[in-house]
């Protein structure tokens, strides 16, 4: 899960801008992954040494490997072994960010540590950690904003999160979350959880038509009922989880209405409303959420 | 087979066409829609479809209005409950108003297929 903050962890601390990730999550579903920036994710090569092979590579004809071999960089085995290794998407994102120029090999090198350390990043294996973790970047997320009702805004996104990342993908980045009065809507699939809070998932045709084709693995063409009815679906079964994790955890039975579908309004609530962008590379979905439960 | 009409509820086109398609495969394909509980209680007294699927959560009426309904209309009426995840105490309540049996969203083709062949067994 950390993958998907490593972004916004880039955007905080005014290393690239929102439109800059948006255009490197645009390219990175598509870019290769370059056996130097495996070498410094598997903490084989320094990104210096990765710099060094490069600088050789506009000298001599050679591959990566070749060359890092022949400076004893790496030895075959190593090489070898990179080339079985898939890069997680947040050492994509960070080469895309390279091949920019708006960072350097060394940059991405000291920023990933940076990144993992703050938040004691290693290679989780338990759910439990996995969970523990989650928790701490989202607390952190939030808590940033200045955010009420925090304690229940925080298991809700948490599951939100988890269900995008099953039944949506992986590759997906949250920006900042803000706190607004109104929201201005295009395509908006709401649906309130009596007496508890609204929660919508606002975006343009296209995107909907992308984000229905993930969730029920069908090739939509058109914007149409079906894939409204998509979004619906995918918003329903959300909500209707988090209504189980009350029920099981907190023996709070919840009640949801049906989804409802809106097209160009704005959403306003009497609760504190929360406006969250959330960054796929096949477009932008807003995801907004109201609490006005006790 | 042809003379089975079965009527399928649910507010959603999506879920009404994947379960439509399910049924498809079982040897079916005599349909009924409605969109809402206040549509399937008129196409019920209508039609007197063998079969009602319902889903729980629903604008107008909602499946526990839809079955006391239909059940007062026809006590013979047999329903099975479409709930989504989370409409625990929904799906209690629609189980006490006589709906025969549930399935629970997402729900997997076999499960539907089972809950048809029960229905027409021996048709």
């Amino acid at each position: 899960m950390y993958t998907q903050f490593f972004g916004n962890f880039l955007i905080n601390k005014g290393i690239i801008t929102t439109e800059q990730l948006m255009e490197a999550l645009k390219i990175q579903a598509s870019t290769h992954q370059k056996l130097g920036t495996l070498a410094i994710h598997a903490g084989y090569m320094s990104a210096n040494e990765v710099e060094d092979v490069y600088i050789m590579q506009t000298h001599y004809d050679k591959r990566f490997g070749e060359l890092a071999v022949k400076l004893g960089y790496l030895t075959q085995k190593q090489v070898n072994e990179l080339l079985e290794l898939q890069l997680p998407d947040y050492m994509k994102l960070g080469q895309v960010l390279v091949e920019k120029g708006w960072i350097s090999n060394v940059d991405l090198e000291n920023l990933v540590a940076e990144y993992r350390s703050s938040y004691e990043i290693c290679d989780l294996n338990l759910a439990i950690e996995q969970q523990e973790l989650v928790n701490k970047l989202l607390s952190s997320f939030c808590s940033k904003e200045n955010i009420q009702d925090s304690e229940q805004v925080i298991p809700y996104l948490t599951l939100f999160f988890n269900n995008l990342v099953r039944f949506i993908g992986e590759d997906f980045t949250p920006l900042e979350i803000i706190p607004m009065p109104e929201v201005p809507t295009n395509f908006c699939v709401s649906q309130q959880i009596t007496d508890s809070l609204l929660s919508a998932l606002d975006m343009e045709p296209q995107t909907a038509i992308a984000f229905a084709c993930k969730y029920v693995d069908e090739e939509f063409t058109e914007f149409d009922e079906y894939v409204l009815a998509s979004v619906e679906d995918f918003l329903n079964l959300h909500n209707g989880l988090y209504a189980v994790n009350m029920s099981n955890e907190h023996s709070v039975e919840l009640q949801l209405e049906p989804p409802m579908v809106q097209e160009h309004t704005t959403l306003s609530t009497d609760a504190p409303a929360y406006l969250l962008p959330i960054v796929y590379p096949f477009g932008r979905i807003n995801f907004i959420l109201s609490v006005f439960g006790e | 087979m042809e003379d089975v009409k079965i009527l399928i509820c649910d507010d959603s086109i999506l879920a009404r066409k994947q379960l439509k398609d399910i049924i498809r495969k079982c040897g079916y394909d005599n349909f009924l829609e409605a969109a809402n509980g206040e549509q399937a209680i008129s196409v019920y007294k209508e039609s007197k479809p063998d079969l009602v699927f319902l889903d729980i959560v629903m604008p107008e009426k909602d499946g526990v209005q839809a079955v006391h309904e239909i059940r007062q209309f026809d006590p013979d009426a047999y329903i099975i409950i479409v709930s989504s995840v989370g409409t625990k105490s929904q799906l209690k309540a629609a189980i006490m108003e006589g709906a025969h049996d549930f399935i629970q969203k997402p729900y997997s083709s076999s499960s539907i297929e089972r809950i048809v062949k029960k229905r027409f067994e021996g048709r």
